[in-house]
């Protein structure tokens, strides 16, 4: 069931309390808000963000429409391809990415497809930034292998990664390909992760996409 | 609560978009256009516009020097005494940060009579002249107008020996940053108006926001203060940047010692953020590098206008151990955040560890 809400004309925090409301109805699968400025947007990210509610956000004319979608759960524990362990299991991690649901972005190269290798990169930031400004917000975005080298401080890419961030996306690096292309001074270490959480993330995710 | 109020007087706060220092201008926005405005200077100005001062200071004699400060604001809270007291003990800070004190006060009021009754604009005046007496000041009148929207402060005069004004520019490397009260205002106030500010996090916050910065300036005061400011309307982060900025230094902030109010980091995970804080935000970011791994919640926290403030003071090492020392003992919310550093690039940088 769906439900459409004009949350325009109100004054924070209403349309985050309105919003908060919605989301506590667990009968409703999804809600469309529509508000006024991107600051009630950036706040209902962050809402969405803290409850594990998937969202879109898109500009449409002088206000916002946002879609709220609660997560199916994909992976389920009677799976017989074993699988359904390792999520149940993964739940049970404290702190982690246990509860991670939602869609997760894989970049294992710094190219979008295959190609002439300055256009490729070029096509990747095209992809990137169209996912942000189409109001989809990943719940991370990981880097491995050559990916890595979106991060580097010369990377036309970590602008929109930043704004990822900002917007309460996970930004994470593969540290072995980090040390691996020598780009140890280039990305942060809160940027750094390892391959059992690249895994947890991508075992957890209601779909992986990885361009 | 406040349904008694009832039938056609609105809640004070009720059409207030932004409350308290969260309505301040955005920085960048402010810098560009006061760019184009002359700044009449005089030699007996030592401290003015240029440096992101809190306060105007004017050297008199070789003695003695004026502090001169404004500062007014839409209510941030519906009870109107409530707004008086933090509208004055705001304003007053800014000679505080000075290091100056306080002579006198006059009243800045913008009020709607056609909206409330005129009992609330005699508690917004009596909550401001309750600060205004405690601060030792003397209160001489003021102006008043008609307007659609309330909005109440002081201008404020201080007086302080002129070898002994404290700037955002004297900070020293090396110096330690010793902050009072806790940062995380704004993000607090916005969940009081969503009603999901719990009563005990609604009186540390009353109390932190009408409290004068009095005492722990004269207690900085005793010791060698290099740099000091307050922490108001462009967040921890923007303040920090400014004094960093003015002493051509770089700022270490360590972040799990920042003293944030009761529930602050859960408000701004949920969404409770004032427009004010993504505006600093975008501002500073540039500005800032994330040595490890600093939460949203956390990062909005650093970025959050602050109304009435606490003070941010640099000294050296030894001295602020014991400048916390004292400040605990004064019952004052004093922590050490970071320090200053000597730039290994640029000046103006604000690192957070």
């Amino acid at each position: 069931m769906s439900d459409e809400i004009d949350l325009r004309g109100l004054v924070c925090p209403e349309p985050v309390l309105r919003t908060k409301k919605l989301i506590d109805d667990e009968s409703l699968k999804q809600i469309t808000v529509l508000v006024e400025t991107e600051i009630n947007v950036k706040n209902l990210e962050r809402l969405a963000h803290s409850k594990n509610i998937d969202l879109t956000s898109s500009k449409e004319g002088e206000h916002f429409k946002v879609i709220l979608r609660r997560p199916e759960r994909l992976v389920q524990d009677s799976d017989s391809d074993g699988e359904g362990r390792i999520a149940a299991a993964s739940r049970e991690r404290a702190g982690g990415v246990a509860e991670s649901v939602g869609t997760v972005v894989f970049l294992g190269k710094n190219t979008f497809g295959e190609g002439d290798p300055d256009f490729s990169s070029s096509l990747l930031n095209v992809f990137l930034q169209t996912i942000y400004d189409s109001g989809h917000r990943p719940r991370a975005i990981l880097m491995a292998n050559s990916g890595v080298k979106l991060l580097a401080r010369d990377s036309n890419v970590r602008p929109v990664l930043r704004q990822f961030e900002e917007a309460g996306c996970d930004v994470f690096a593969c540290g072995l390909c980090v040390e691996f292309y020598g780009l140890k001074e280039d990305v942060p270490t809160e940027k750094i992760t390892n391959m059992f959480s690249i895994v947890e993330f991508m075992m957890t995710a209601d779909k992986v996409i990885s361009p | 609560m406040n349904e008694s109020f009832e039938s056609d007087v609105p809640k004070l706060t009720a059409r207030v978009k932004a409350g308290g220092c969260a309505a301040k201008l955005g920085s960048a926005e402010l810098q560009s256009i006061l760019a184009r405005v002359p700044v009449i200077q005089s030699p007996q100005l030592i401290a003015g516009i240029e440096g992101f001062e809190d306060a105007a200071v004017y050297k008199i004699s070789d003695d003695l020097a004026i502090v001169e400060t404004i500062d007014f604001f839409p209510p941030l809270v519906d009870d109107p005494f409530l707004f008086g007291q933090i509208a004055a003990a705001n304003a007053l800070s800014d000679v505080y940060a000075m290091g100056a004190k306080p002579i006198l006060a006059l009243n800045v009021l913008c009020f709607p009579t056609c909206d409330y009754p005129m009992s609330v604009l005699e508690e917004i005046l009596k909550g401001g002249a309750s600060k205004v007496e405690e601060s030792g000041a003397s209160l001489a009148g003021g102006h008043s107008i008609q307007t659609t929207d309330p909005v109440y402060g002081l201008a404020v005069t201080g007086l302080v020996h002129p070898d002994k004004v404290l700037t955002n520019s004297g900070a020293r490397a090396g110096d330690v940053l010793v902050l009072t009260k806790k940062i995380g205002s704004g993000v607090s106030l916005l969940g009081l108006k969503g009603e999901e500010l719990q009563p005990s996090s609604q009186i540390e916050l009353f109390e932190s926001l009408t409290a004068l910065n009095d005492k722990a300036c004269s207690i900085a005061l005793g010791y060698h203060v290099n740099g000091m400011t307050d922490i108001t309307g462009f967040g921890l982060a923007g303040h920090l940047l400014e004094m960093a900025r003015s002493s051509k230094l770089v700022v270490e902030l360590d972040i799990d010692r920042v003293p944030f109010f009761p529930q602050a980091a859960e408000l701004a995970g949920q969404g409770f953020v004032p427009a004010g804080t993504y505006g600093n935000r975008q501002s500073f970011s540039e500005f800032i590098t994330y040595i490890k791994d600093v939460n949203l919640e956390l990062q909005d926290l650093i970025f959050d206008p602050q109304t009435s403030g606490g003070l941010l003071m640099a000294l050296s090492d030894r001295d602020a151990e014991h400048l916390l020392r004292e400040l605990d003992a004064a019952g004052i919310v004093a922590a050490s955040i970071g320090r200053m550093l000597e730039p290994e690039s640029e000046a103006g940088h604000l690192f957070v560890v």
